[in-house]
C-alpha cells in the first residue's frame, strides 16, 4: 500500500512535470505573434538572428562590416550574429529540430538536399525582385541550393582547389614550369621530396585523402559518387582508376603525403611550414599563408590535366532561410543583401572569399589577381562538391576505408569496395 | 479512532517527506528518468524529428538492424577491447600509485596533488594537449626517437590511433581509482602487518597476503566503475577523430556512434535502441563481475 502510494505520488509530479513542460512550450508559442506584428505595424526594428561557423578575425571583421552596412541602410532590421564555434551542422540541425534554429544560416552545398528533403528551408523565389538579379549568379553555384527548379538558398561565395607551389622549392629542384599534367606532378613530386635518414621532412606532394578533395579524380576517368537513388557507386574499375593515382604516389612513389603524417593540421599548413613543396587548396589558404606565413614566396596554378581533361572541385556556401522564422520579410531583407551585388562586394572586397555573382567578379578583377586567377579560372569546369541528401553516409565511409588503403593497410580495390558496400546498406537501413 | 489518526500521521509523515524530495525527484525526473523512458519509447520507433514530425512503431526492428550494421560491431569490439585493455591497468597502476603513496615518504602530499592532477583537469583539455603530445612531430614521438625506436602517425594510423587512446585514458583515470584504494589502504590495520613481520613474512609476501584480500571491495568498486567507465567512453575518441571514429574506424566507440546516429543522421530510433543495447551489455558485464568477486568472497 505504502509503496503504491509512493509510485502515485512521483507519477503524479512526473506528469506535472510533463503538464508544466508542456506549457512553457505553448506559452512561448502564444507570445511569438505578439513580436510578428511588430514587424508589419510600428517602427520597432526587428532582430534577425544570422548563424555561421567561425572564421579569422580578419574575416569575421568584414563580415561584422557588411552587416553595420546593412544595417544603416536598413533602419528596420537589426542582425544578431552567432558564431557557432565547432561540429556547425549538427549544431544547426538540433536547433532546427527544437525550434530555435537561427532565421538566417549558412549553408554548406554538400549539406543542401539532405535539409531541402527534410522540408526545413524557405522556398526563396517568391521573395526575388528583378533588381535581385539572379541571372547574374555563377550557374553552377545556384544550381547547388535548387531542387526540382525551386531555389533554396543563394550564394555567398565559392573557391575551387588550385595548386600552390613552392617558388623557391622548384627553383632548387630546377624545375621552371608549374606541372601541367598529372604524369609532370609525379616527376616534380618524386624530385621535390626530401629526406633526413629514412625521415620524410619534405613531401612533394601534399594531399588530403577524403571524399571532398578526391571527388574529381574519381570523375576524372568517367567515375561517378553515388548514382541516381543516391546509392554509393565510387567502386567502378573507371574510379578506382582516378584513386589509384593518389595512392600511388603516396604507397609506391613515396613522393605525397597527408598534414598529419609531418604533423600539420590540413594541406595550408604543411604547405607554409614548408612540409610539402605542392598542395590543391583553395582561396582560404591565401589569406591564412599571408598572415602566418609571410615570407613565405609561392604561386598558383590550375590543377594538372588527368587523363587529358582538366579538372577540379568547386566548394560553395550559401545563405539561407529558416522554413519556422517568425520574421521572413526582415530575414529576406538580410539575405537579399548579403548576395546582392552591393554587400557580396563589401564581403569580397579583401579576397577572404570570391564572389558567385559575374558582375562583382568581373568589378572586382579576381580573374586578372596574381593569386586568385588559377582559382577563378577553374570555376567553369569544376565539380561542386554535392551529390544528393546521401553524401554524409557516403563520405564518412570513403573516407573511412581510404585513409587506411591511402595509408598503405589495404589494397585500394578492397577497401574502396568495402566502403561501396557499407555505405549502401547504410542508406538502405536508414530508408 | 487511534488507528485512523496514526494512519493520518504516516500519511502527513510521508507527505512531508516527499515534499523535502520534491527537488530531488523534480530534477531527477526530468533529466534522468524522463530521457530514459523517452529514449525507451523512441528505440521502438522510427523516428524524425527535423522537419515534418513522424513517430512510426517499428518494433523490434531497430534491434534487428544491429545484427547487420558493420559499424555497431565493429564500435562494439573496439570498446570491449579498449575496457579489456584499459581497466586492468588502470587498476593495477592505481593500486600501485596507492602503496607508494602509503609508505612513509617525504613530500607525501605534494605527490598526492601532483598525481592527482589529471584527473581534476577537464577531459578535453587533455585530450587536446595529447593531440600535440602525439603529433607526428610531438614529444612522444621525439622521445622514442631518442631511444632508438621509431615514432608512430599515432593519430591518423588505424593501426595505432586507439592504443594512444588508451594509454592517456589509463594516465588519466588511474589517480581517481588511486584515491579511493588510498583510503582503503589507511583502513588496514598496521598490527596485520606487525604480526606477519614477526612470523618473518617479506615485502612482497605482505602484499600478496594481506594488502589484497583487504583492497577487495575496493578493487571491486574500481573495476565495476572502470568498466561502466570506459565503455561510456566517448569524448577522447571523440576529440582524437574530429568525431569521425577514424581512421578507418579505428576509434569508433559505441557511446561515439550513438551521437553519428543521432546528430549527424538524425536517425534518433536506431540511435536510442543502439544506447539500450549499451546499457544491457554493461548491465551484463557488471552482473557477471558481481558474480565473479562474490564467490571469491564465500571462500
Amino acid at each position: 500500500m505504502k509503496k503504491r502510494s509512493g509510485f502515485a505520488i512521483v507519477a503524479l509530479i512526473l506528469s506535472a512535470v510533463l503538464v508544466l513542460s508542456a506549457c512553457g512550450k505553448s506559452g512561448g508559442n502564444a507570445n511569438s505573434p505578439e513580436s510578428t506584428s511588430g514587424s508589419n505595424g510600428s517602427k520597432e526594428p526587428v532582430t534577425v538572428t544570422l548563424a555561421g561557423w567561425g572564421a579569422s578575425p580578419e574575416e569575421q571583421e568584414l563580415l561584422n562590416q557588411t552587416i553595420q552596412e546593412f544595417e544603416t541602410k536598413h533602419p528596420n532590421v537589426k542582425v544578431k550574429y552567432e558564431v557557432i564555434a565547432d561540429q556547425y551542422m549538427d549544431v544547426i540541425k538540433t536547433r532546427l529540430i527544437g525550434g530555435e534554429g537561427p532565421d538566417v544560416f549558412y549553408l554548406d552545398a554538400f549539406e543542401a538536399p539532405g535539409l531541402i528533403e527534410r522540408n526545413v528551408l524557405e522556398p526563396l523565389d517568391s521573395y526575388v525582385t528583378p533588381e535581385f538579379d539572379v541571372a547574374d549568379f555563377d550557374q553552377p553555384m545556384l544550381d547547388a541550393f535548387k531542387q526540382g527548379g525551386v531555389t533554396y538558398g543563394f550564394p555567398k561565395d565559392s573557391s575551387t582547389l588550385a595548386m600552390f607551389y613552392n617558388k623557391k622549392d622548384f627553383a632548387d629542384a630546377g624545375i621552371t614550369t608549374p606541372p601541367a599534367t598529372w604524369e609532370e606532378l609525379q616527376a616534380a613530386a618524386v624530385k621535390l621530396t626530401k629526406k633526413e635518414g629514412d625521415k620524410t621532412v619534405r613531401y612533394g606532394f601534399g594531399v588530403a585523402p577524403e571524399l571532398a578533395r578526391q571527388m574529381f579524380m574519381i570523375q576524372a576517368f568517367g567515375g561517378k559518387v553515388a548514382d541516381e537513388e543516391g546509392n554509393a557507386a565510387f567502386a567502378s574499375p573507371e574510379a578506382l582508376k582516378g584513386l589509384q593515382l593518389v595512392t600511388d604516389m603516396h604507397n609506391v612513389d613515396k613522393s605525397s603525403g597527408e598534414p598529419k603524417e609531418v604533423g600539420a593540421g590540413w594541406g595550408g599548413e604543411m604547405f607554409g611550414q614548408g612540409k610539402a613543396s605542392i598542395v590543391f587548396e583553395g582561396n582560404w589558404a591565401i589569406p591564412f599563408l599571408e598572415s602566418n606565413y609571410k615570407d613565405l614566396d609561392y604561386g598558383t596554378a590550375e590543377l594538372p590535366t588527368i587523363n587529358g581533361k582538366k579538372g577540379t572541385m568547386a566548394f560553395t556556401v550559401a545563405y539561407v532561410m529558416n522554413k519556422e522564422s517568425k520574421k521572413k520579410e526582415a530575414a529576406w531583407e538580410l539575405i537579399s543583401y548579403l548576395t546582392g551585388k552591393e554587400g557580396m562586394k563589401t564581403w569580397t572586397s579583401k579576397g577572404f572569399a570570391l564572389p558567385t555573382r559575374k558582375s562583382v567578379a568581373t568589378e572586382l578583377g579576381y580573374d586578372k589577381d596574381e593569386k586568385r586567377g588559377a582559382i577563378v579560372a577553374g570555376a567553369s569546369y569544376a565539380t561542386p562538391w554535392q551529390a544528393g541528401s546521401t553524401l554524409p553516409t557516403i563520405m564518412s565511409n570513403f573516407n573511412n576505408q581510404f585513409v587506411d588503403t591511402f595509408m598503405g593497410n589495404s589494397k585500394l580495390e578492397d577497401a574502396i569496395n568495402k566502403a561501396q558496400t557499407t555505405a549502401n546498406k547504410e542508406i538502405a537501413a536508414a530508408k | 479512532m487511534s488507528q485512523a489518526s496514526s494512519w493520518k500521521k504516516k500519511l502527513r509523515n510521508n507527505a512531508t517527506g516527499y515534499l523535502f524530495l520534491l527537488p530531488t525527484i523534480l530534477v531527477l525526473g526530468t533529466f534522468l528518468f524522463l530521457p530514459v523512458f523517452y529514449s525507451l519509447y523512441l528505440s521502438g520507433h522510427k523516428v524524425n524529428l527535423l522537419g515534418d514530425v513522424s513517430y512510426k512503431w517499428v518494433g523490434f526492428n531497430n534491434f534487428s538492424r544491429m545484427a547487420g550494421d558493420e559499424r555497431a560491431w565493429i564500435a562494439l569490439k573496439n570498446t570491449a577491447s579498449f575496457a579489456i585493455f584499459v581497466v586492468p591497468l588502470q587498476t593495477a597502476c592505481a593500486i600501485f600509485l596507492a602503496v607508494i603513496l602509503n609508505a612513509k615518504l617525504k613530500f607525501k602530499n605534494f605527490f598526492r596533488i601532483v598525481f592527482f592532477m589529471p584527473t581534476v583537469t577537464s577531459s578535453a583539455v587533455l585530450s587536446l594537449i595529447f593531440m600535440w603530445i602525439y603529433n607526428s612531430n610531438g614529444l612522444l614521438n621525439r622521445l622514442l626517437e631518442f631511444i632508438g625506436l621509431h615514432g608512430y602517425n599515432w593519430l591518423g594510423d588505424p593501426a595505432v590511433a586507439m592504443k594512444a587512446i588508451m594509454l592517456m585514458n589509463i594516465w588519466s583515470t588511474a589517480p581517481f581509482f588511486m584515491v579511493v584504494f588510498l583510503a582503503a589502504l589507511q583502513d588496514i590495520p598496521d598490527a596485520l602487518y606487525e604480526s606477519a613481520m614477526l612470523d618473518g613474512a617479506g615485502a612482497w609476501r605482505r602484499f600478496i597476503s594481506i594488502t589484497l584480500p583487504l583492497l577487495k571491495p575496493a578493487t571491486f568498486f574500481t573495476v565495476v566503475m572502470g568498466f561502466i567507465g570506459t565503455f561510456q567512453l566517448f569524448d577522447q575518441s571523440y576529440i582524437f577523430s574530429a568525431g569521425s571514429g577514424g581512421p578507418n574506424n579505428s576509434t569508433l566507440t559505441v557511446a561515439l556512434l550513438i551521437y553519428q546516429y543521432a546528430f549527424k543522421n538524425l536517425d534518433f530510433g536506431y540511435a536510442s535502441a543502439l544506447a539500450v543495447m549499451l546499457a544491457a551489455v554493461i548491465l551484463l558485464v557488471t552482473l557477471i563481475q558481481r558474480k565473479l568477486f562474490a564467490e571469491e568472497k564465500l571462500n
